[in-house]
C-alpha cells in the first residue's frame, strides 16, 4: 500500500520530465547529453549555494520573515542564474538548434532540482504507513518548477545567445527573467511571511509558472520573426 | 442555442471533476498527525499448564469500534471498547466460543488513572467497580487468542474513536479496501519470566527482658503482603488490597518503635512485622517464610495479626480465624479488639472458616499461622474470603477508592489493642496513642506512603530481587525495626508468568488502496494528456496521429 503510494507520488515528481523529453523533438535530436551536463552543473551551483549560506546565513530561532536574510537568500540564488548562463554557454553542445538547445538545459536543470530536492524526503516519508498530502503536493511543486525552468532557460537563451533582439521586448525580457529568477524568494516569502499555506502556495506556483510560461514563449516567438 | 449546450456540457464537465475531488477526499479524511497512546497488556500466565490471559502481544490491524455492521469479518479487526460502553455478554460470546477477533482495546475512564486522582460519584463508583469486577474476572480466567490491551481515554483516542463510530455508521468497518485507522504496536513476543522471585521482608522489635528471666519472651507477629494481582499488572497498584495493609503496618511499626525506644517503656513482648509477598497465589509467600522459622520461634508466637485490605470501610471491621470462636486465645483477642472498638465507635464483627487441609486454596493469611498451629486472625473489610485473583489489585483499585480516615481508624484500633495487650491494661479506658501526643497517628505520613503505593505496581514476577521499592519497603521497616532480614523464595512451581506488560500504541489514518488506485488513474492520464499536448504543441497533430497508425504494410506496396 504505501509503496504504492510512493510509486504513485514519484511518477507525479519525475513523470513530467520523462514525459517531455520523449513528447517534444528533443528525443528525436538526441539531446540526453545536454541535459545530463546541465544537471551536472546544476549540482555544481548547488553545492557552491549551499557553502555560501553556510557561510553567510545565520539561523533563526523562530520561523519568521526576516527581510536581510531572505535578501542575502535572494542574492546567493542569483549564483543560480549564473550556473544557468555557464550551462547554456560555455558547455559545448553538438549542432543543435537554439530552440532544443534551452528546453534541454531546462528540462536537465529541472530534474537534478527535483532528485536532489525531493527524492529524499519522498522516500523517507511516502513509505510509513501514516497518510498526509504533502507529497502529492511536493510533486505538483515539482510540475511547476519544470515549466518555471524550462521558462528560465528560454529567457536566459534571449538574453545570451540571440544577438539581434527588437528593442522594445529587451526590458520585458530582463523584467521577466527577473521575476522568474526570484522565484524562490517569492514564495518563501509567502509562506514564513504572510502564513499561506502549502496547498495555497502550490497552487500560486503553477499559476505563475504557466502564466510565466505562456509570456516567454510570446517573447521567445516574437524574437523568432526577422526583426522589422 | 449552441452556445447553451456548451455551457452546460462546460458545467457538467465541472460537475464531474468537483465529484471526483469530493470522491477523493472522502476516501481519506483531514490528514490528521499520528497519535501515540500507551496502552497495559492484559495478562500473560499460566497455572499448571493451562494457558491462561491474552496469548499475544503485537498488534497491526485495522480498527472498529461497537457499532460494527452485523455479521462483518472481525478476524483482523481491533474493536475498541470504551468502558461505560461494554456490554459482558458480547465479550463472553467472543471468548467462550473463540470467535475470530483481530485485538481488544478497552478503554477505561480518566479518572482511574494515576496522574488524574479526580473524585467520581458514589453511585457511579459501585457501577463502575461492578463491571470492572466482571470483566477482569472474565478476562483473567480466560484463554483469549488475541491481544488485550488497556488504556485512558483522552482527547486524541476520543477524536479517533469518534471517526471510526461516524465511519462504521457508514456501513464500511475500516478495512485494506476502505481506509480508516491502523493500530500498531510493535513489541516482541512475549516471553516467560524466568524464576520470578517472591521477596519477604521482616522486622524485629526486641521486647524488654527482666535479669534473671531465661525463657524466651512471647512474640507477636503483625503480617502484611504487599504484592498485587491484576488484570493489567502495570496498573494493578492495588492502593486498598492491599496497600491499606502496608501502610498500617509501616504505622504501627513506627509507633511501637517509638515505645520501644525508651527501655522504660519497653514491652515485655518481642514484635515481629512481616511485609509477605506471593499473596495473590494462595500466600505462597507466607508460606515459605513461616517454614523458615526456628520451631522455637515459631511456638513462641503468641498470636499473629495480619491485615488485609481495611482502607475503605465505614463503620464496620471482620476479624476471620479459623480456629473456633468458643477458643480461649480467640475470645482474648476478640474482646480486645471489641473494647476498643467501641471506644472509637466502630463495630468488630467475628468470622470464622474452617481450614479444608486437602483443598491447596487459601483464601486469608492467617490460614498459613494456623496450618502450622499458630494462633492467627485476618483484620480486613471484607465480609467473605475474596476468590482466587480477586480482590488483589483490580483496575478499580486505585487512589481514590481508598480512604485515609479508615486507615488512621484502623491502625489506632489496632495498636490500641496490641498495646493494651502487652502492657496489660485490659479493659482499662487508657488512651496510649492518644490524638495530639507524641504517640499519635501521623496522617502525613499515611498519606505519603499510600500515595507512593497507589503509583506503583506489584505484581511479583515482575519484581526483580533488587527492585527499587521492595529496597524503600526494607529501608523503612529499618528505621522502625531493630533487626531487618530479607529472604528471597522462587514462586511457586505452577505458575509460569509471561513478560511485556506495557507498550506504546501507534494510531495511524491510512488511505485506503482505492484511493490510491484512483491516484494512479488520475496520474496516468495526467501524463497521457500531457504527452499529447506536447506532441501536438511542438510536432503537430499529424505527428500524434501518426503515433497510433500501423505503418502501411508492404504488401500494399507490391500489389
Amino acid at each position: 500500500m504505501t509503496m504504492f503510494h510512493f510509486f504513485n507520488c514519484a511518477i507525479l515528481t519525475f513523470g513530467p520530465h520523462a514525459v517531455y523529453y520523449s513528447a517534444t523533438p528533443l528525443s528525436e535530436y538526441d539531446t540526453l547529453g545536454t541535459s545530463v551536463k546541465a544537471a551536472v552543473v546544476y549540482l555544481g551551483t548547488a553545492l557552491v549555494k549551499l557553502v555560501c549560506l553556510a557561510t553567510f546565513l545565520q539561523v533563526s530561532e523562530n520561523d519568521g520573515f526576516d527581510p536581510y536574510q531572505e535578501l542575502l537568500k535572494a542574492l546567493i540564488g542569483f549564483i543560480d542564474v549564473a550556473g544557468l548562463y555557464f550551462a547554456l554557454t560555455q558547455l559545448t553542445h553538438r549542432n543543435i538548434s537554439q530552440n532544443h538547445k534551452f528546453q534541454a538545459v531546462g528540462l536537465g536543470w529541472a530534474f537534478a532540482d527535483s532528485v536532489l530536492h525531493r527524492l529524499a524526503p519522498l522516500w523517507v516519508g511516502a513509505r510509513g504507513l501514516e497518510f498526509t498530502w504533502d507529497y502529492i503536493l511536493q510533486g505538483l511543486e515539482a510540475n511547476a518548477n519544470l515549466v518555471l525552468s524550462i521558462s528560465l532557460a528560454a529567457l536566459a537563451s534571449l538574453i545570451w545567445l540571440r544577438k539581434n533582439k527588437p528593442k522594445t521586448l529587451i526590458p520585458i525580457i530582463y523584467a521577466c527573467a527577473g521575476i522568474v529568477a526570484t522565484m524562490p524568494s517569492i514564495t518563501s516569502y509567502l509562506r514564513r511571511g504572510l502564513g499561506w499555506y502549502f496547498p495555497k502556495v502550490v497552487g500560486f506556483e503553477l499559476f505563475t509558472s504557466l502564466v510565466m510560461a505562456f509570456i516567454s514563449w510570446q517573447l521567445f516567438s516574437a524574437c523568432q520573426r526577422p526583426s522589422a | 442555442m449552441a452556445a447553451l449546450k456548451k455551457s452546460t456540457e462546460l458545467l457538467e464537465s465541472v460537475y464531474s471533476v468537483v465529484a471526483l475531488l469530493f470522491i477523493l477526499l472522502a476516501c481519506v479524511g483531514l490528514c490528521d498527525a499520528a497519535a501515540a497512546v500507551d496502552v497495559y497488556r492484559l495478562i500473560q500466565y499460566d497455572m499448571s499448564g493451562s494457558p491462561f490471559g491474552s496469548r499475544f502481544a503485537a498488534l497491526n490491524h485495522h480498527a472498529a469500534s461497537l457499532s460494527f455492521p452485523p455479521g462483518a469479518d472481525l478476524s483482523r479487526t481491533v474493536l475498541i471498547i470504551p468502558l461505560r460502553e461494554l456490554n459482558i455478554t458480547f465479550v463472553r460470546e467472543y471468548i467462550t466460543q473463540k470467535k475470530p477477533l483481530g485485538g481488544l482495546l478497552f478503554l477505561l475512564p480518566e479518572v482511574l488513572s494515576f496522574k488524574h486522582g479526580g473524585n467520581m460519584q458514589v453511585h457511579e463508583k459501585e457501577k463502575m467497580k461492578k463491571l470492572l469486577a466482571e470483566l477482569e474476572r472474565l478476562l483473567v480466567h480466560s484463554n483469549i487468542a488475541c491481544p488485550v490491551y488497556f488504556a485512558f481515554e483522552n482527547d486524541d483516542i476520543d477524536t479517533v474513536l469518534a471517526d471510526i463510530k461516524k465511519n462504521d455508521a457508514m456501513g464500511q468497518p475500516a478495512t485494506a479496501t476502505t481506509g480508516g485507522y491502523k493500530l500498531v504496536i510493535p513489541t516482541a513476543e512475549p516471553k516467560k519470566v524466568v524464576s520470578p522471585t517472591i521477596t519477604n521482608i521482616q522486622g524485629w522489635l526486641s521486647g524488654l527482658k527482666a535479669d534473671g528471666d531465661a525463657n524466651q519472651l512471647p512474640t507477636i507477629a503483625i503480617v502484611a503482603s504487599y504484592d498485587t494481582f491484576g488484570a493489567a499488572p502495570a496498573l494493578s497498584v492495588g492502593s486498598d488490597s492491599n496497600g491499606s495493609g502496608i501502610v498500617a503496618l509501616l504505622e504501627i511499626a513506627r509507633l511501637f518503635s517509638l515505645l520501644y525506644s525508651n527501655p522504660k517503656t519497653r514491652g515485655r513482648y518481642n514484635l515481629l512485622f512481616g511485609l509477605t509477598s506471593g499473596g495473590p497465589y494462595n500466600y505462597n509467600g507466607t508460606q515459605k517464610w513461616l517454614r523458615s522459622f526456628d520451631q522455637r520461634l515459631r511456638e513462641s508466637i503468641d498470636y499473629a495479626i495480619c491485615l488485609n485490605s481495611i482502607g475503605s470501610w465505614d463503620n464496620e471491621l471482620w476479624i476471620h480465624v479459623s480456629k473456633p470462636p468458643e477458643n480461649a486465645y480467640i475470645k482474648q483477642i476478640f474482646e480486645g479488639f471489641s473494647n476498643v472498638a467501641e471506644e472509637l465507635d466502630l463495630k468488630v464483627g467475628l468470622k470464622h472458616k474452617k481450614i479444608n487441609i486437602s483443598n491447596p486454596r487459601v483464601a486469608w493469611e492467617h490460614e498459613q499461622f494456623s496450618r502450622l498451629r499458630v494462633t492467627a486472625a485476618t483484620l480486613s473489610e471484607l465480609p467473605v474470603a475474596p476468590e482466587l485473583f480477586e480482590g488483589t489489585g483490580s483496575l478499580f483499585d486505585g487512589r481514590q477508592y481508598v480512604n485515609e480516615t479508615a486507615i488512621i481508624r484502623g491502625v489506632k484500633l489496632v495498636a490500641e489493642s496490641l498495646a493494651r495487650h502487652i502492657y496489660g491494661h485490659q479493659g482499662k479506658n487508657v488512651q496510649i496513642f492518644a490524638d495530639e501526643s507524641i504517640l499519635a497517628v501521623n496522617p502525613a505520613y499515611i498519606r505519603s506512603w499510600l500515595d507512593l503505593l497507589s503509583q506503583t505496581p506489584r505484581v511479583a514476577p515482575f519484581l526483580s530481587k533488587n527492585d527499587p521499592f521492595v529496597m524503600a519497603l526494607k529501608k523503612e521497616l529499618a528505621d522502625h525495626a531493630d533487626e531487618v532480614n530479607v529472604q528471597h523464595e522462587n514462586l511457586e512451581g505452577i505458575f509460569t508468568f509471561y513478560d511485556s506488560t506495557k507498550a506504546r500504541l501507534n494510531i495511524h489514518q491510512v488511505a485506503s488502496v482505492t484511493f490510491d488506485l484512483l491516484l494512479l488513474l488520475v496520474l496516468g492520464s495526467y501524463l497521457i494528456v500531457l504527452f499529447c499536448f506536447l506532441v501536438i504543441t511542438t510536432r503537430g497533430v499529424d505527428e500524434l496521429i501518426s503515433l497510433f497508425r500501423r505503418p502501411p504494410s508492404r504488401k500494399v506496396k507490391t500489389a
